[in-house]
């Protein structure tokens, strides 16, 4: 800095910046372990109890964010979430960045037109779980 | 009958003409070729091969320079402003990928509809 700006301003100027770049730092930039969640993120992020520590630092950030909405989840979104949350991490980056991608486009389609798809899929399932495994166990 | 023009004579002729010419439109004249004089200047450009020697960047680097206590607090504000606006966004989006995650993983689909 040059000297003709006086000590005090320059004191204060930096000062300014430093508390500017602190407010600024991206909240939660660290990547926690498992031991340092709290009761409710661990409860969460129960099914991740063995894979937390070796996650990638954007991932573990990730599935905080999606943990902080746990507690306001019905008991059934809440098994899915468990159900799901094992597969959805071990999809890679560009796999889930995809269906993020397709999950949005399919909510800007028609209500009418989703729920059809949802009744087809569900009858897929529903066949899916009806057919009879002897079956290709005869061959 | 030959009309060829020759330059020579095109010259006398015009010599003669501007010399018929009275005296206020003569000064009209003059005055108004100093005036597009004065208004042209030499530009330099903005860019130039100059600019990569090291004066030349040293004299950029002294421009970009703030020069005053004022102009050093304005210039850290606007580089703190910049990345307090940049994390925001960065934050904002960062909840918008939780929040879509959090839809994705409780959803009445399966994920497999939206992998492929």
């Amino acid at each position: 800095m040059q000297s003709f700006v006086p000590v005090r301003i320059q004191n204060h100027i930096v000062a300014v910046f430093f508390l500017l770049c602190l407010i600024s730092a991206p909240t939660g930039a660290a990547a926690q372990s498992w031991r340092s969640l709290t009761p409710t993120q661990r409860e969460a992020l129960a099914p991740m109890v063995q894979q937390w520590d070796n996650l990638p630092e954007l991932q573990r950030r990730r599935l905080l964010d999606t943990a902080k909405h746990y507690s306001r989840l019905t008991p059934e979104q809440k098994q899915r979430y468990h159900d799901r949350l094992a597969k959805w991490s071990k999809l890679t980056p560009e796999q889930r960045e995809a269906a993020r991608k397709k999950y949005r486009a399919f909510n800007k389609v028609p209500e009418k037109e989703r729920e059809q798809v949802k009744r087809m899929v569900r009858e897929q399932e529903a066949n899916k779980a009806a057919a009879v495994p002897p079956d290709s166990a005869a061959r | 009958m030959t009309n060829e023009l020759d330059p020579g004579k095109i010259a006398e002729l015009l010599t003669q003409g501007t010399r018929q010419l009275d005296a206020a439109t003569v000064s009209a004249l003059v005055g108004a070729r100093q005036n597009a004089l004065k208004r042209q200047s030499v530009r330099a450009p903005a860019f130039s091969l100059a600019a990569a020697s090291p004066q030349g960047l040293a004299r950029w680097a002294n421009r970009l320079t703030p020069h005053s206590a004022q102009a050093w607090i304005a210039a850290l504000l606007l580089v703190a402003i910049l990345a307090t606006g940049t994390s925001f966004w960065q934050s904002a989006q960062e909840q918008q990928i939780g929040e879509l995650d959090v839809a994705i993983l409780t959803d009445d689909l399966p994920i497999e509809v939206f992998v492929d």
